[in-house]
């Protein structure tokens, strides 16, 4: 019996050291709550991060369920990247978890990428619950806003630059060539929703708003009754009526929410239902951050049509 | 000679002013150029300026504002965000305010999070179960109560430490009292080197998967049978530090030691640092797939009772789930726990023991005698649970509870179907009918009632203000 538990003490210490932060170790961990920010992150660290993000891109990133699974990610991160502005507060769970002083609130190691951000929908009057879910501190989806990316990834630079200082000229330089790239699929994206500007648009849940602002969409309504509340049958008998005075043809589902309603809505009043991206993984087309905003306008074009 | 000298000064003196004149008239020159530069260079820098403005009015003019949110007048539009080509490089150099966000919420920003969960309990039961003080919630039979209304404090103290404090009323007897009592209260030093994390103060000990669970987040009405029986109704809740250590390994692993005093009277109760409560728990988590997931675990809990006997309870834990891709909540969650107690008890013996009594020599009666010796009791008790929720609202569920009593013998099974209904994230009702066998009456007969069979209906109401954590897996 000693003899097997000095074999297995043995090998821990063996994997242990294997494995252990020091070992080889020369591309920076980072650790996102969503994929987008793990997207934008590797365009901006390019070859000297090593990127792992802790939701998958088809869940509601308010309710990501914490697992340890996502503590040992993060039990070896030297940088987190986190959304803020409440989205991914559950991550506070996760890194109380995780045993790594490199990313606990307030370390070096940790980046909020809604700093300087201009945020959309920030309460002006008292709220509290019987609203629904609301955001308290205003929308929190904005991470596929293309014309928000400059902020975003200027915020990555400086966290990673301050982890990582003599890389920053990589970082910028980074930076700058992949904002040049999105620029460009930015003008054709415009392009292509200019003939739609104005028009009006039904949500399941309010996550859409930077996307609606930024190519000149109004959205018009909300399927869920107030934020996270189901659809009640008096709600949706406005929605329609709504949708058939005002011509709207769309209504934006996200993948974990009931397609089925939104689309027998959608045939009542003369309309269609459509799935977007909300975030990077969100549908099978939604590859990486340019092709996920790339599905999302040519979806989103083709049912305004 | 005169002549020719006073001719030379003559033409100097009429030359002079021309020559300095002449000057004079390159450099005001040279200034006019350089002014007439300088004014082209200011004024190329004012054409870029209203250009770059012009621009941005047009972009600003052509952009719709935000529509208004669901709630009317809850929120008012902010500026329109600005696409990569209006930002600048000098805005995107321009120092952040860190603090923007907070001057949103106001100037009576709070620096830590705070809730309150309510958890209220209605149970109905049998006449002679409420007799015999022998239901679930032992005392407050066929009652409905407040069993834990908690006010929830929790946040970063400073850089390298958060506390988190709940305090906690419900009702401990029947009647109008509700008493107030102090449930945890803790510090965690999150910045230890080599993945070390201490968690020091008042606490709901990290033994097996429930004993940490407040009674509000319980996935059933009640605590399983064998935690009350092996902790007491509320628990294994200490004072002490614990210490949690994640190794860097390819899986997830973790190792905790705590060391207590040992107040809780139903398994210890030495309550002293001297005799300290020793406990250690390891667990470890396989993800199956990106859809299911499987928790297991071990905890072990070395201590002395208030007779300074050694007493040491040993538990294994199991979790698993399975959440389908793209649901918000599981289809499928499976959890067992059970506990090994091994306890030394003291007990009495009668003894019968000869006698002579008329003093020749031969034993003619008997005497009984008691005698007091040690004994190790060794038990077992455990729950297996089983929860199906095909809606995001509704869920459906079964506990079935097989404990042996920790020093009496005897044992009891129970089986617990449940409904939970979910209006919102916010707040729940459920619904459990618990079915109970005891196999001795040992323990459960007070004012004359027995309980051998039992049978409770309970209806539960939960709900959360405000502020609280995820939850973990």
């Amino acid at each position: 019996m000693q003899r097997v538990l000095t074999r297995l003490a043995l090998a821990a210490i063996v994997v242990g050291v294997a494995v252990s932060p020091t070992a080889g170790a020369s591309r920076l961990r980072v650790v996102a709550t969503i994929p987008d920010l793990k997207a934008l992150t590797e365009a901006v660290g390019g070859d000297l991060v090593d990127v792992d993000a802790l939701a998958r891109g088809n869940q509601n990133a308010h309710e990501v369920e914490v697992r340890p699974s996502q503590m040992l990610k993060l039990r070896r991160a030297d940088v987190l990247v986190e959304n803020g502005l409440e989205l991914d507060a559950w991550v506070d769970v996760v890194v109380l978890g995780a045993n790594n002083p490199k990313i606990v609130r307030g370390a070096p190691g940790v980046i909020d990428v809604s700093r300087g951000m201009s945020v959309l929908e920030v309460p002006t009057t008292r709220v509290d619950r019987s609203m629904g879910d609301v955001h308290p501190l205003g929308n929190p989806h904005f991470s596929l806003d293309p014309g928000l990316a400059p902020v975003i990834t200027q915020n990555i630079v400086d966290g990673l630059a301050r982890v990582a200082p003599e890389h920053r000229t990589t970082f910028e330089k980074n930076r700058e060539q992949f904002l040049a790239k999105l620029e460009n699929a930015t003008a054709g994206w415009t392009k292509a929703m200019e003939p739609f500007r104005g028009a009006k648009v039904i949500v399941y849940h309010p996550q859409w708003i930077y996307l609606l602002t930024r190519f000149g969409l109004v959205q018009a309504n909300t399927l869920e009754d107030r934020p996270g509340i189901p659809p009640s049958p008096s709600h949706v008998a406005r929605v329609i009526r709504q949708m058939k005075d005002e011509r709207i043809k769309v209504i934006i589902v996200e993948p974990w929410n009931d397609l089925r309603l939104a689309t027998r809505i959608a045939d009542e009043a003369g309309g269609r239902a459509i799935v977007l991206a909300p975030m990077v993984g969100g549908v099978k087309q939604a590859e990486n951050y340019i092709s996920t905003i790339d599905y999302n306008v040519r979806t989103l074009a083709e049912a305004l049509r | 000679m005169h002549i020719v000298i006073a001719s030379g000064i003559a033409l100097l003196l009429a030359l002079l002013p021309v020559a300095v004149a002449a000057q004079d008239a390159d450099a005001l020159r040279r200034e006019l150029e350089q002014m007439r530069k300088d004014f082209e260079r200011m004024q190329q820098q004012y054409q870029k300026s209203i250009e770059s403005l012009t621009e941005r009015l047009k972009r600003l003019e052509t952009q719709p504002a935000p529509p208004a949110p669901p709630s009317p007048g809850a929120t008012a539009p902010a500026p329109p965000p600005r696409s990569a080509a209006q930002l600048t490089p000098l805005d995107l150099a321009r120092p952040r305010e860190p603090f923007s966000l907070y001057q949103q919420r106001g100037a009576g920003q709070l620096l830590f999070d705070m809730g309150v969960t309510g958890d209220f309990v209605a149970n109905l039961t049998q006449r002679n179960v409420d007799k015999a003080n022998a239901g679930t919630f032992a005392g407050r039979e066929n009652r409905f109560f407040p069993r834990e209304i908690e006010l929830n404090l929790f946040g970063q103290i400073d850089p390298y430490a958060r506390a988190e404090v709940r305090i906690e009323a419900g009702e401990e007897a029947p009647g109008e009292e509700t008493g107030v009592r102090l449930a945890e209260a803790t510090i965690t030093l999150l910045t230890l080197p080599y993945g070390f994390q201490a968690k020091l103060g008042q606490m709901r000990a990290r033994f097996g998967l429930t004993n940490m669970t407040h009674e509000h987040d319980l996935p059933f009405v009640d605590r399983p049978d064998v935690l009350r029986m092996f902790f007491g109704e509320d628990g294994l809740t200490e004072k002490g530090v614990e210490i949690t250590w994640v190794p860097p390994l390819p899986f997830y692993l973790e190792i905790l030691g705590g060391v207590f005093n040992g107040d809780n009277e139903t398994a210890f109760g030495r309550g002293k640092l001297t005799e300290p409560l020793v406990t250690g728990r390891v667990r470890t988590f396989l993800e199956i797939t990106d859809t299911s997931a499987l928790q297991i675990g071990a905890s072990v809990a070395n201590g002395r009772t208030a007779d300074r006997l050694r007493s040491t309870l040993v538990g294994y834990e199991m979790k698993y789930k399975y959440r389908p891709e793209g649901w918000l909540h599981p289809l499928l969650t499976l959890s067992s726990e059970g506990i090994w107690s091994i306890r030394r008890v003291e007990v009495s013996q009668d003894v019968e023991v000869p006698i002579d009594t008329d003093g020749d020599g031969v034993p003619d009666d008997v005497t009984t005698e008691t005698t007091f010796g040690k004994r190790t009791r060794d038990r077992f008790g455990f729950y297996v649970q089983g929860e199906l929720q095909p809606f995001r609202r509704w869920a459906f569920g079964a506990r079935y509870d097989n404990t042996e009593y920790p020093v009496n013998p005897g044992r009891q099974w129970a089986i617990e179907p449940y409904i939970s209904f979910f209006p919102s994230e916010f707040l729940r009702f459920r619904l459990a009918y618990k079915h109970t066998e005891r196999t001795h009456r040992f323990g459960f007969t007070d004012n004359g009632g027995s309980a051998g069979i039992m049978d409770e209906l309970f209806l539960q109401a939960t709900f959360i203000l405000g502020a609280h954590p995820a939850h973990p897996f």
